[in-house]
């Protein structure tokens, strides 16, 4: 409780700061009057007139989207065209003309008018809504609406751009797909965005998305006595601007429209006809097909399967087939080719053996014994030779182990390189790292080729030591493409690039003007030959009973190097019959090859999953890739190789 | 509840806290200045609803009715609570406003580039709002209690510190009118309780002087806002085209307007948001000059009647109120038709009574609650 003198007064001078706020106050709004006074009476006149005048209304205009051409300008992969959708807005039609005009509109364009009707009925308490009646008509459908426009209010035509991709399914997971921005995004990428704008998802919309946009313009519209903005459109729906007599822009459509500038175009280094093919051979299998131009790492043809149409995503009414798509496992989004990783199996030996080489641990007349079982000192098992059955290859060198697959051979190969020197020779080839193909970031799959230092890096969380160290044994399974070794599909075509352009590891990429990246390689010239000698007696060693694993690729008249791969999967229980293994323990099927001798020089890495054996599921799809290849030669390439022929 | 407000050490106990009879004692005169005010907002919201295009999608102006009805009863509520005791619970609304503030920053929703808004059902609630009338309450609860002391700059600068919290956090929501709006309250609130007149000299040189910095702090688009607002010509295509829009339906209006329901400008969707933040330029562009120029006065009208009542309140805590509300209110209408008519850059401000929404709505009824409620019980200190 307080006493009565402690009782909080108020300032004395409190009346006359009121009083001199009030003052103030009246200054502060009669500064408002007197400026209305200037802008109502004094400038009135000059402003109803622009009032008056004032019947244009903003419109953007979206920029069109840039062209995504395969290797020539021939060859249109993506391209955008207006698409007209025609739209009914309640409001602007009287309810009693309604049923009329929804039976106007059906006759008019062959819908029904009852669900039309339907969705008027819907959306009556959001009369101003733009219900779509029929999307991406014909220029028939709209001449006709437009012909009877009087008799139809409420009905507006509204032109959208509308992305095409023109092969379908054949390269989508390469090209991606465009779609409207969302709001995490539109805070992502800043004020530069807005509601509504299109822009590339996955692929390469996504990743040449900046120079493909181009810059959205807005044009100056005149209303129409129905308050709606009309766009002055062209016959084939553009959006034009007045222009005058000496084509310059009418003054006040000058004054606020900025014209859109069009997106850049792109060139790919696809060779369309080639991936087309590349699906087309992988047809239902699970799988991937890599094709590089070895001199250069431009990608020719970079299949996957299962595939999508990018189309899907940009075309309106396929809700379901998005969903679907968005939610099957295994995603047909995913290019298999890079945003996967398997198990290499013995390709990964031309990688042993070029280590090796390279090393010293073994040279071209080094042969190690192969009876079927390799043992390692204090490990009971022995890991097996592929060819156990048959008591082993007897004693290869460095060019029969390539070219028959020898695992013993790359056993005693591994042992002696160590897995450290192992990872070295791996990556600096390609494997195990990302591979730096122009495709967004992140998208691309790493794959694993692992060190006594990565172990110890995963396991750095286990309790015990033991846990992180690094066994002889796992070096024994890393030397045939097994154990904890994964690479992706391109990997492998990107290391048979550097055994076929002689020594450099490429950097792949889509984008022509990107431009070839290459890395030498320390690989002597020896190292090479008889790797390149492996690889082709691979191929080329058709007698029976030592015939080649890779024959099955050989192409008459033709240098082919190739090196086969079957890697093992997970099983978990042995069965007599191959065929009857269930599909997902089938082992992968994996054939790497080069063409040194052609022109281009390419590298060629097919993979299909559980296809059981790389000689005879991979190798034969391989050849006709190649040969495919050489000839239906694209136009640029055609016109390289003849002017190379030429005198 | 007498006992609480005794333990809050504040009040006589024969102090009634709720007392419904004092509806009988309003002061007329601010209630007739509402009542005008409010009018002239709904038959303004009615041409915005239902002018020239036909019915709205949604009812605009039913909206703001229910808006006006629902601030009418939290105003009436007001003027029966004894606003000493809500002074007394001041510090705990403050501390609550704060917090709620806070609590926006984390989780709010984002409206039009602010972080402001709490969704509760399908309203949308806005704690800055809430937070505007606490800190009106904690400053008078402040200055009341440390009376002639003010004229020490220490006390000053707290008083500008209760008023900083709440601007900042706003401000952090990158909602800088709404922070703007927390300075003349402030500046007038220390101005009545009598603080030294050197000392507000001395803060405007200082706060002069940390423009430059601010500007260095201006967020780019808040930046482009002032660079249009020297020439809007430059951006046509954004603000700069709000600009030129709005200043082409204020000046069409001429001296009487187009007539209701008939302003093109508004109505043709030349201007957006002319039912929010650009609501006068509909009515200068309708109404004309002379429409204008009532509304200005009915504002100046009333806010200098709620310095009047301001004035005839004897207790400080009551003085202060009064005063803190009308600066707020004031302020807002400046800022508000300033920008429509181009003198100031655009920073999005409503329009009391006029612009549509419904949390401002309620913050300017109880404002005007507050008013009364100071009002009725000045014979309780009438000097003997």
């Amino acid at each position: 409780m307080l006493v009565e003198r402690d009782k909080p007064k108020r300032y004395e001078g409190s009346p006359q700061r009121l009083r001199a706020l009030m003052i103030g106050l009246l200054a502060l709004y009669s500064i408002l009057a007197f400026r209305l006074w200037d802008l109502q009476i004094i400038h009135g006149d000059k402003y109803a007139e622009a009032s008056n005048e004032n019947r244009l209304h903003f419109e953007r205009l979206e920029a069109p989207r840039g062209i995504i051409y395969g290797r020539t300008e021939d060859v249109v992969l993506a391209d955008t065209q207006p698409a007209c959708d025609i739209m009914f807005v309640p409001a602007d039609c009287r309810e009693s003309d309604r049923e009329r005009v929804a039976h106007r509109l059906a006759r008019l364009l062959a819908i029904n008018a009852d669900d039309l009707l339907a969705k008027i009925e819907q959306y009556r308490k959001k009369p101003f809504t733009q219900l779509p009646v029929k999307q991406n008509v014909s220029k028939t459908e709209l001449a006709r609406v437009e012909e009877y426009s009087f008799e139809l209010p409420g009905v507006y035509t509204s032109v959208r751009p509308l992305r095409r991709y023109h092969y379908g399914e054949v390269a989508g997971q390469v090209l991606g797909y465009i779609g409207e921005i969302n709001q995490e995004e539109i805070e992502a990428r800043g004020q530069a965005f807005k509601m509504g704008d299109l822009i590339g998802r996955m692929g390469v919309e996504q990743m040449y998305d900046p120079i493909l946009r181009g810059r959205d313009g807005q044009l100056c519209v005149v209303i129409y006595n129905q308050s709606e903005p009309q766009l002055r459109t062209d016959e084939l729906g553009r959006p034009v601007v007045q222009t005058d007599s000496l084509g310059r822009r009418l003054h006040q459509e000058l004054e606020f429209s900025r014209d859109p500038v069009p997106g850049k175009s792109l060139t790919l280094t696809l060779d369309i006809g080639l991936q087309a093919k590349c699906e087309e051979l992988l047809g239902t299998e699970r799988g991937a097909i890599v094709v590089l131009a070895a001199d250069t790492g431009e990608v020719l043809a970079i299949a996957s399967t299962p595939r999508y149409d990018p189309g899907v995503f940009v075309r309106t009414g396929y809700g379901h087939e998005r969903k679907a798509l968005l939610e099957a496992r295994p995603s047909p989004m995913r290019n298999r080719a890079f945003q996967e990783h398997f198990a290499p199996g013995s390709i990964f030996k031309v990688a042993m053996a070029i280590g090796g080489l390279e090393e010293g641990v073994i040279s071209e007349h080094s042969s190690f014994g192969c009876d079927g079982y390799f043992y390692l000192p204090g490990v009971g098992r022995p890991w097996k030779c592929w060819r156990y059955k048959y008591g082993g290859h007897g004693h290869p060198d460095i060019v029969d182990a390539l070219a028959y697959s020898c695992d013993e051979y790359f056993y005693n190969v591994g042992i002696k390189l160590g897995i450290d020197n192992i990872n070295k020779w791996a990556e600096m080839l390609g494997l195990g790292i990302v591979t730096g193909l122009d495709v967004p970031p992140g998208s691309e799959e790493k794959g694993l080729v692992p060190s006594t230092e990565w172990k110890k890096a995963e396991f750095a969380g286990a309790v015990d030591p033991w846990e992180r160290k690094w066994y002889p044994g796992e070096t024994v399974n890393v030397s045939i493409g097994q154990g904890q070794v994964t690479v992706t599909p391109l990997q492998a075509a990107v290391m048979m690039a550097a055994v076929v352009n002689g020594g450099n590891r490429v950097r792949p990429y889509l984008n022509k003007t990107v431009g070839p990246d290459l890395t030498p390689l320390p690989i002597s010239d020896q190292t090479l030959e008889l790797v390149t000698r492996g690889l082709r007696k691979c191929v080329e060693k058709t007698e029976r009973p030592s015939a080649g694993t890779g024959v099955e690729a050989r192409i008459p008249d033709m240098v082919v190097l190739g090196k086969t791969g079957t890697a093992q999967v997970v099983r978990f229980k042995h069965y007599d019959n191959e065929m009857d293994i269930p599909y997902d323990e089938r082992d992968h099927a994996w054939f790497v090859a080069g063409v040194p001798e052609e022109e281009p020089p390419i590298a060629v890495c097919v993979l299909i999953e559980h296809g059981l054996h790389g000689s005879s599921a991979a190798a034969p799809i391989t050849k006709e890739v190649i040969e495919y290849f050489y000839s239906h030669l694209p136009a640029d390439l055609r016109l390289a190789k003849g002017a190379e022929d030429g005198p | 509840m007498s006992q609480i407000a005794r333990d809050l050490n504040l009040m006589d106990s024969h102090i009634r806290i709720v007392n419904w009879r004092n509806l009988r004692h309003l002061d007329w005169i601010l209630v007739i200045l509402v009542g005008a005010l409010a009018y002239m907002g709904l038959s303004n919201m009615y041409s915005a609803s239902y002018g020239y295009e036909g019915a709205d999608s949604t009812p605009h102006f039913v909206r703001q009715a229910l808006f006006l009805g629902i601030g009418t009863v939290f105003a009436l509520i007001i003027v029966c609570i004894d606003y000493r005791f809500l002074v007394a619970l001041a510090p705990l609304t403050y501390a609550a406003a704060i917090l709620a503030l806070l609590a926006v920053l984390a989780v709010g929703l984002t409206v039009k580039g602010g972080r402001s808004w709490f969704r509760v059902g399908t309203f949308g609630f806005q704690p800055s709002e809430f937070a505007k009338l606490a800190t009106i309450f904690m400053l008078a609860w402040y200055l009341s209690r440390i009376g002639p002391r003010i004229r020490k700059f220490q006390y000053l600068l707290l008083a500008f510190a209760i008023a900083g919290v709440p601007s900042a956090l706003i401000a952090a929501q990158s909602d800088a009118g709404t922070a703007l709006t927390y300075v003349p309250v402030v500046f007038v609130m220390v101005f009545v309780a009598g603080c030294r007149k050197r000392h507000l000299a001395a803060i405007v040189l200082l706060g002069a002087s940390l423009v430059p910095l601010a500007w260095m702090q201006l967020e780019p688009y808040q930046r482009d806002r002032v660079k249009t607002f020297v020439d809007p010509t430059k951006a046509p295509d954004s603000e700069g085209y709000q600009i030129i829009q709005t200043k082409i339906a204020v000046g069409s209006g001429e001296m009487w307007g187009k007539g209701v329901g008939q302003g093109t400008q508004t109505h043709l969707r030349f201007l957006p948001e002319y039912r929010t933040d650009f609501i006068f330029s509909l009515l200068a562009e309708e109404r004309g000059f002379v429409g204008g120029v009532i509304l200005l006065a009915l504002f100046a009208g009333f806010l200098i009647r709620g310095l009047v009542l301001s004035e005839e309140c004897r207790e400080p805590a009551g003085n202060l109120l009064a005063a803190g509300c009308v600066a707020i209110l004031a302020f807002h209408v400046f800022v508000n038709v300033a920008i429509t008519i181009h003198l100031m850059p655009i920073t999005g401000l409503p329009l009391p009574f006029l612009s549509y929404g419904g949390s401002f709505y309620l913050t300017t009824m109880m404002c005007v609650g507050t008013m009364l409620s100071v009002n009725v019980r000045k014979g309780m200190f009438a000097e003997k």
